[in-house]
């Protein structure tokens, strides 16, 4: 099967104000998207939750995946901490799916919001420790979807 | 377009079995309806990159938990002189984790100190360009007690300095960095839990994948790297940190807090050690 999937570590954008970088990413044509611009959207979804009171990690996730390929990514989380993910995409058409697993592998119950260019998922884990965030991302027309998964706590 | 450069994705276990059972362990339904989920049977793709927490993701919970005294947790910082970049690389992961411990305290006069040992550490590491915007915003933060853009340039500094060293094909002292901040956050933690023991904030040290990860990090550092007496240390330590994480099967007690406490505290002298 051939892989699609690709990641890359990239700069993020510094001293630009979320406004700008929203700004930045509504300007993308489909036609050039990429990584960043997934990025870019995966932002635009963190904003509602920094004025709730979210810090948004600097670190995060990115690639180009397959459109319905099942990406795994496994993360520490703490008991006490809310967190919001934020699956970012950079192209048109795309249908969301993210899931996050205890280290016992039970679906934990998330909040889980959708929109064109991206996807928000809230989650209160409720032990400390390793969790698997699955995720995939559908394009009714692209073969290779750009992604970005940052995340948030408060 | 450009079309990223892929790195560490790792087939699960159970790749090629099918698209019979592709579809199936998308969400493994069972008679109740439960959805479970099998990690190690996973048959899409694990993204390889672990996002390592910064230490004020676990401070936040410690605030919730009680009141700690940061204050207390706040070390002095007196760095060796050193040209060797693996210590420097450790020694700068485990000063910006400081800036954390500082940025909790509310410590205005630690978190400038910080961000000129950030400057001085980052001049040596040959990173000044790309770090000095971000100790600069820390700096004119910390004279406004700006405490949230502070913790948020701790972070991209932290971020910038390993995306720079990884573009220089350092991947081996990124990982350092990583690795000094994680151990200075783990031992501030340790040191408040034994402080005020409870349960739930014990429960906080339950972070074996973590460890895991730096264990398996150092194995696929280069030998020069690898054989340094620090890191070779290092190594050690995370594996007895380790197997108190994994036999903390009811839980962590005190004692076992305090051992973990212990391995950090000296791989810090480790790391902070002159010539």
């Amino acid at each position: 099967m051939k892989v699609l999937t690709t990641l890359r570590r990239i700069r993020c954008p510094k001293l630009i104000s979320p406004w700008t970088l929203t700004a930045m990413a509504l300007l993308v044509s489909p036609a050039f998207a990429t990584v960043d611009d997934a990025h870019g959207f995966a932002m635009e979804a963190a904003m509602p939750y920094v004025e709730q009171g979210f810090i948004v990690r600097e670190d995060y996730w990115n690639g180009e995946v397959k459109s319905g390929q099942q990406l795994m990514i496994r993360h520490q989380l703490f008991k006490g901490n809310e967190y919001a993910f934020w699956l970012g995409t950079a192209q048109e058409d795309v249908t969301f799916e993210l899931k996050v697993y205890d280290e016992k592998g039970k679906a934990i119950e998330i909040d889980e919001k959708s929109d064109q260019m991206f996807h928000s998922v809230r989650v209160n884990p409720p032990k400390t420790g390793t969790y698997s965030v699955v995720f995939s991302l559908k394009s009714k027309k692209d073969k290779g979807v750009f992604w970005a998964l940052a995340y948030g706590y408060r | 377009m450009t079309i990223p450069h892929a790195v560490r994705l790792f087939p699960a276990i159970g790749v090629g079995i099918g698209f019979a059972l592709l579809s199936s362990v998308n969400a493994q339904g069972t008679s109740e309806g439960v959805q479970e989920f099998d990690p190690l049977a996973f048959p899409g793709y694990v993204v390889g990159e672990v996002v390592v927490p910064v230490p004020s993701e676990v401070f936040s919970v410690l605030d919730k938990l009680g009141e700690p005294n940061w204050q207390q947790e706040i070390r002095d910082l007196d760095l060796p002189a050193s040209s060797d970049r693996t210590q420097l690389s450790l020694l700068f992961g485990s000063v910006v984790a400081e800036g954390f411990v500082a940025v909790q305290a509310e410590d205005k006069q630690a978190v400038q100190d910080i961000g000129r040992k950030v400057i001085s550490l980052s001049t040596s590491l040959g990173l000044k360009e790309s770090v000095l915007p971000h100790a600069q915003s820390i700096l004119d933060a910390a004279d406004r007690s700006d405490w949230p853009t502070i913790r948020k340039e701790f972070d991209l500094t932290q971020k910038t300095v390993r995306d720079t060293m990884e573009q220089m094909k350092d991947s081996d002292l990124s990982q350092c960095v990583s690795l000094g901040g994680w151990l200075r956050g783990t031992a501030s933690v340790t040191s408040v839990i034994t402080k005020g023991f409870s349960a739930d904030r014990a429960e906080l040290l339950n972070q074996p994948m973590l460890v895991e990860h730096f264990l398996k990090s150092i194995k696929t550092m280069p030998d020069r790297t690898r054989d340094h007496r620090a890191i070779h240390k290092i190594d050690q330590g995370l594996q007895a940190i380790h197997n108190q994480m994994v036999s903390a099967v009811d839980g962590f007690t005190k004692p076992s807090v305090r051992e973990i406490s212990i391995v950090c505290e000296d791989l810090l002298k480790e790391i902070r050690a002159r010539g």
